[in-house]
């Protein structure tokens, strides 16, 4: 393939500046996840992922200990600790006041209405000193504004990894996705050779056919079809989600499937119907082993689908802990009202990294797939 | 039937209407037959294995993707070998024979199918045009009731114009970026690396992709600092940030780029494997006749691939009909964004009126009678 | 083969119950402050064993830990297990299970009016006068408790389905006591005072108030809230429930006027931190978090007793925020009405641990069990406030015990269509620049076309 850009190198160049254009645009929004999962919760609300790397400018808000735990000193009470808590950063200003956040500067002292005072140092550590004893256990508010290192944190996908329950979500999604994803290939590729190659009347109205049920809106047959199996007597089970998808994903396979066996040299199956095969042996011995990179390639679409789906895995599948698919796992994970970025971001990413392996597994068969399909002629 | 006698096939002397029926019949028995003794057969291996192996799901799971191909199979040949006993080809009535068992083999094949799909999608649609004459509750005749409404409906309206801008725009997108993409990457080093990167959207769920979204289109109020890449770049030049999906009519758009981003790896992979299905000798064949580049991309390459391109489109445009996962957890249909699978999944699941959603769906399969009408055409084409 | 599988599946699913049962939070008899009478008493009158009932609501993670705390107990009382299973996609299930007939045995309804409609299509079973008479009797303000689960039923005859447990407060404004301190102001008893402070504070060069509207699929249900609370101090409770029940027409001049009061907040640029067109899109999980910032970006955020769980980790309440009553005008000679909302048991499908499991609910324990770890509240007068897990809970008790008028969310008792949509996409148009009338009447005009 070289060949044909190959003396033309600002052609060359020219290609590869687009797909680095193409990829950095498709990949840009994953990206921003990925290392939003990765970041600190109160970072991630305040700054975008793309200044993770930098230092960032925080206000924040630190409470000095209970002043009940004040120690005399020279004949004050004084309290001790630090405004970072361990996370590290370097303050630039304080304040004691919310009107008034960064009224000091740092090791300047604030002083309190009772004759308290507050130094903060710019590492943090803060002294709060009352002339006498004090009490109360709500300890002083101290405003600081600091620059603060760039904080990454796995603690996200920990959450999320090694939550109650992911593991057996796990294999539930696998049990859903194997069978789900590898029946309907076969039954397809079966009717898909029917309508490619064999004359019967009424083909082209049952192709149309097909068509049309590609776009049933999903919605509209929950309930039709869960009554019905509730009235068969499979329920809520597995058998009846491996059906479900499979009749689900059926019209998309046959459609793709046909269209690509269509395409396959007129020639080798007449040659083979010469010699005296069968359909059925055609079938087998010439048209499988050419669709390979088709079945492939519907087989990652139907796995995607599988695996990502949410809504037909809650209507067939029941919600308890022994048949949770991970989609509605991770559903969970973000609570009753979902609003934790963090835990969705890292989720995200968990959920997407299977289906990416399978991928990434799949497209050496895709690519040796499709070499092995270019034989055929125009 | 008139397409039937154009084709140069061995079905001389076709069959009457009668003649037809019989065939089916025949079909259905052998079909039915297969069917039934190759899922007895496999859920006895079931039962029998079941006891034996360990009581594991994946174990489980696993066995069934077996036992179900094994049965596919198993119908498959088994069903074939009983139309070849009924029907031998040899002996005085080859011909005959032959004809007959040619007659019914395309409905064993397609049997499988056949009965999935109408149980599967046939029957669900049937039950939704029943619906549609019924009241909310499905037991009340209404007539055309639903249907007059629907006419008159200003959200259906907003829904049908926007489903339009959507059929016109992500399809075509779609397709166009996964052909330069499938174009492009065929011919560097590291094209399958930057196709799996490109691709990588087609593996992230609906509810992960609005996630990601959330922190493109996330708008802060001016002055404070944006986590939103859009409002971010925006303000960066000096502008304005805006809550991008609460734009009447631009919000449409908004939620568009989700689906071609996450579509376009789909057209990709299907079209670069049709790209590399072109024979070489063509494309040399150009080159020795000094074609630039872009010639034989738009002169010979995409010709060649017009039937794929063809089906990753109508694919495209079927999904685009069908989305709803997107608008509902952006915007669910508010700021004038709304579409008809949203629209119908409100009347369905808020409005409680089973009828009206079974009308709205309806309307959702008749937009595309055209792209059925085409694929018809396109079929008979093949077959000549 | 397959039998005796069975058997040790059965088995092992019986000896997972009994684990489950011994697991109580609070050990039976220990802690005074709990009527352990009324489980004892339960206990001995209920015998249940073997049997399972499945219990399907929208509670996930916490809250899903918190129910199945209280079940236990049921558990232990009757030896039945009750298997209870969450989703966040709730409405949509329900009306799926119920229609495809694999309903579970008893479902927890957030909103009245998707029991209403299910039980207009006889989906739900009456669970009979009796039990309507004790909450009558046994829940403050009891009439409208059992007013709120009667609904017409398949053949329009007027029947009790709904069992009331878990209430939420939505009149409550948060706030942070230290800013106030900070800034010298103090919490207002009055709407006038409210309105008053909010001027004061932009006079003082700050923002007084963080709304948010933005819920993904839901955008706008916060708005509504805001409505129904001034609905009620700006009119008698009557015209809230003519209102609420379409006798008066949604772009009537008292509904506009009560959307309007909420506009003199959300349509104040200098009131809204953000401004105007921040109400809309700012998500309503974020909104509180401007309380907290440094310096803070607004003083008062007004949001149901739910919302603490959105506030920044490591918050303490009574001491990092507070709350106060959503005032009312002292103008107005309406009380100290009270905005509500809760979840509502009802049966549907019918079996014999499912009527147990209702009848256990009319235990002071099955509520003290709840309200002594987080975020209920109860109006069950014989369950002890004592067991309140903490002031802000009690408070909240109080509050709601102490209402002159206490109504339920009207959106959550509109149709769905009205009340999760069209009254939505309504508050969002409004914020956006359309006036109160216009929007009356488009969700009217929607209102009409359900009718």
């Amino acid at each position: 393939m070289s060949t044909v850009v190959g003396n033309r190198p600002a052609l060359t160049w020219a290609v590869h500046l687009a797909v680095l254009f193409l990829v950095a645009l498709w990949t840009l929004p994953t990206l921003g996840i990925l290392v939003s999962s990765l970041r600190d919760k109160d970072q991630l609300a305040v700054s975008g992922w793309w200044t993770a790397l930098t230092a960032s400018e925080r206000n924040i808000v630190a409470r000095a200990a209970p002043p009940d735990e004040a120690e005399e000193e020279d004949g004050r009470w004084v309290l001790k600790g630090n405004v970072f808590e361990g996370s590290g950063g370097k303050a630039a200003a304080f304040g004691v006041s919310s009107r008034e956040p960064s009224a000091f500067a740092v090791d300047e002292t604030a002083e309190l209405r009772d004759g308290a005072t507050v130094t903060v140092a710019a590492n943090g550590d803060y002294v709060v000193a009352y002339p006498q004893k004090p009490e109360g256990n709500r300890g002083q508010r101290i405003f600081v504004s600091s620059v603060e290192p760039p904080r990454f944190t796995t603690e996200n996908y920990e959450n999320v990894l090694f939550s109650e329950g992911l593991g057996k979500s796990f294999i539930n999604t696998m049990t859903v996705t194997i069978p789900a994803t590898v029946i309907p290939i076969l039954i397809a590729a079966y009717a898909a050779y029917a309508l490619a190659w064999m004359e019967f009347p009424g083909r082209a109205l049952l192709l149309a056919t097909i068509v049309g049920l590609l776009v049933v809106p999903l919605q509209m047959s929950l309930i039709p079809l869960l009554r019905l199996y509730n009235e068969v007597g499979i329920g809520k089970s597995f058998i009846g989600i491996w059906l479900a998808h499979t009749g689900f994903g059926l019209p998309l396979a046959i459609y793709l499937l046909r269209n690509y066996m269509a395409g396959l040299p007129r020639e080798i199956i007449e040659s083979a119907k010469v010699d005296g095969a069968s359909d059925f042996e055609i079938f087998r011995k010439i048209i499988l082993p050419l669709s390979f990179p088709a079945l492939a390639s519907f087989a990652i679409f139907q796995f995607l689908w599988t695996w990502n789906d949410l809504l037909v895995a809650t209507v067939f599948l029941g919600n308890n802990e022994e048949q949770l698919v991970l989609t509605g796992r991770l559903r969970e994970l973000l609570g009753s009202r979902g609003g934790n970025w963090e835990i969705l971001t890292a989720s995200a990413f968990v959920a997407i990294i299977v289906p990416i392996l399978v991928f990434f597994a799949m497209q050496r068969y895709l690519v040796r797939g499709l070499l092995a399909g270019s034989v055929k002629g125009g | 039937m008139a397409m039937s006698s154009t084709i140069p096939t061995p079905t001389t002397g076709s069959p009457g209407p009668g003649g037809f029926l019989v065939t089916l019949a025949i079909a259905l028995i052998i079909m039915l037959a297969g069917i039934v003794v190759s899922v007895v057969c496999a859920v006895a291996v079931f039962a029998a294995l079941n006891a034996v192996l360990p009581d594991i799901k994946l174990v489980q799971a696993v066995l069934v993707m077996l036992l179900g191909v094994a049965a596919c199979f198993g119908y498959f040949w088994g069903s074939n070998r009983i139309l070849d006993t009924i029907y031998p080809a040899r002996g005085v009535h080859i011909a005959d024979n032959i004809n007959k068992a040619n007659g019914i083999r395309p409905w064993l094949f397609l049997g499988p199918a056949v009965v999935i799909l109408g149980i599967y999608l046939v029957y669900p649609v049937v039950n939704s045009i029943f619906l549609s004459f019924h009241g909310p509750d499905g037991r009340q005749w209404v007539g055309g009731a639903n249907y007059a409404w629907l006419a008159t409906d200003a959200a259906f309206r907003e829904s049908m114009f926007n489903n339009i801008l959507w059929l016109l725009v992500v399809p075509a997108a779609a397709t166009f970026f996964g052909l330069i993409a499938a174009a492009l990457t065929d011919r560097i080093g590291w094209g399958n690396l930057a196709k799996s990167l490109i691709f990588m959207p087609m593996a992230i769920s609906f509810v992960g992709a609005s996630v990601i979204w959330k922190f493109i289109y996330d708008y802060r109020a001016e002055g404070t600092e944006q986590i939103g890449l859009l409002n971010a770049i925006v303000t960066f030049f000096g502008g304005e940030p805006q809550a991008w999906i609460t734009l009447p009519l631009w919000n449409s758009f908004f939620l568009m780029v989700i689906l071609i981003w996450i579509q376009t790896g789909f057209a990709m992979v299907i079209l670069s494997a049709a790209l590399r299905g072109i024979p070489e000798e063509t494309i040399e064949a150009a080159i020795i006749d000094g074609a630039s580049p872009f010639q034989i991309f738009y002169k010979i390459k995409v010709p060649q691939i017009w039937a794929t391109i063809a089906v990753v489109w109508t694919t495209i445009t079927i999904l685009v009909l069908k989305v709803f996962d997107i608008v509902l957890a952006m915007t669910n249909g508010q700021w004038g964004s709304q579409v008809l699978a949203n629209y119908m999944f409100d009347w369905m699941f808020r409005g409680l009126d089973f009828g009206r959603a079974s009308t709205i769906a309806l309307v959702i399969m008749a937009m595309v009678t055209p792209i059925m009408i085409w694929n018809i055409r396109e079929a008979r084409k093949d077959m000549k | 083969m397959k039998t005796s599988m069975l058997v040790g599946a059965v088995a092992l699913a019986l000896s997972c119950s009994a684990a489950y049962a011994a697991d109580l939070k609070f050990a039976p008899g220990e802690d005074a402050r709990f009527n352990w009478k009324s489980f004892e008493d339960f206990k001995a009158a209920h015998d249940l064993s073997g049997q399972e009932m499945s219990l399907f609501g929208p509670w996930l993670s916490a809250d899903k830990d918190l129910i199945e705390s209280v079940t236990a107990y049921f558990e232990e009382a009757t030896g039945a297990k009750v298997n209870y299973s969450g989703s966040d996609s709730f409405e949509q299930q329900i009306v799926i299970d119920t229609q495809a007939g694999s309903a579970p045995n008893v479902a927890v309804f957030p909103q009245p009016g998707l029991a209403a409609d299910l039980a207009s299509k006889g989906l739900l079973v009456p669970l009979g006068s009796e039990t309507a008479d004790w909450m009558k009797e046994h829940y403050a303000a009891g009439q409208s408790w059992v007013d709120l689960g009667t609904y017409k039923g398949q053949d329009g005859a007027e029947n009790f389905y709904g069992f009331s447990y878990k209430a939420d407060l939505k009149s409550l404004v948060w706030y942070v006591p230290e800013n106030f301190e900070d800034a010298g102001y103090e919490v207002p008893q009055t709407m006038e005072e409210l309105k008053a402070l909010s001027d004061q504070i932009v006079a003082d060069g700050a923002t007084p108030w963080c709304i948010g509207l933005g819920s993904g699929g839901a955008t706008g249900w916060p708005a509504t809230d805001w409505v129904e609370d001034l609905m009620l101090r700006t009119q008698a409770p009557e015209v809230y429930d003519q209102w609420v029940r379409n006798e008066i027409p949604f772009d009537d001049d008292r509904v506009a006027e009560a959307i309007d009061a909420f506009g003199a907040f959300a349509r104040n640029d200098d009131y809204v931190d953000g401004g105007t067109s921040a109400v809309a899109s700012t998500d309503f999980r974020d909104s509180p978090k401007g309380l907290f910032a440094s310096p803070p970006k607004c003083y008062m955020h007004r949001q149901a007793s739910f919302i603490p769980s959105f506030f920044p980790e490591g918050t303490e309440l009574g001491r990092d925020a507070d709350f106060f009553y959503f005032p009312a005008y002292a103008e107005k000679d309406l009380g100290t009405p009270v905005l509500g909302a809760g979840t509502i048991f009802a049966i549907t499908k019918d079996s014999d641990v499912a009527r147990a499991f209702i009848d256990f609910l009319k235990t002071p324990i099955a509520h003290e069990i709840w309200m002594a770890q987080a975020g209920f509240l109860t109006p069950f007068k014989d369950a002890n406030p004592e067991t309140y897990a903490n002031d802000a809970l009690r408070k909240q008790g109080e509050i709601l015990t102490s209402a002159t008028t206490f109504r339920f969310d009207g959106s959550d008792l509109m149709p769905g269509k009205i009340g999760a949509g069209a009254f939505w996409t309504g508050m969002i148009d409004y914020v956006g620049g359309k006036s109160a009338k216009e929007v009356g009447a488009d969700v009217q005009k929607e209102w009409d076309a359900i009718k």
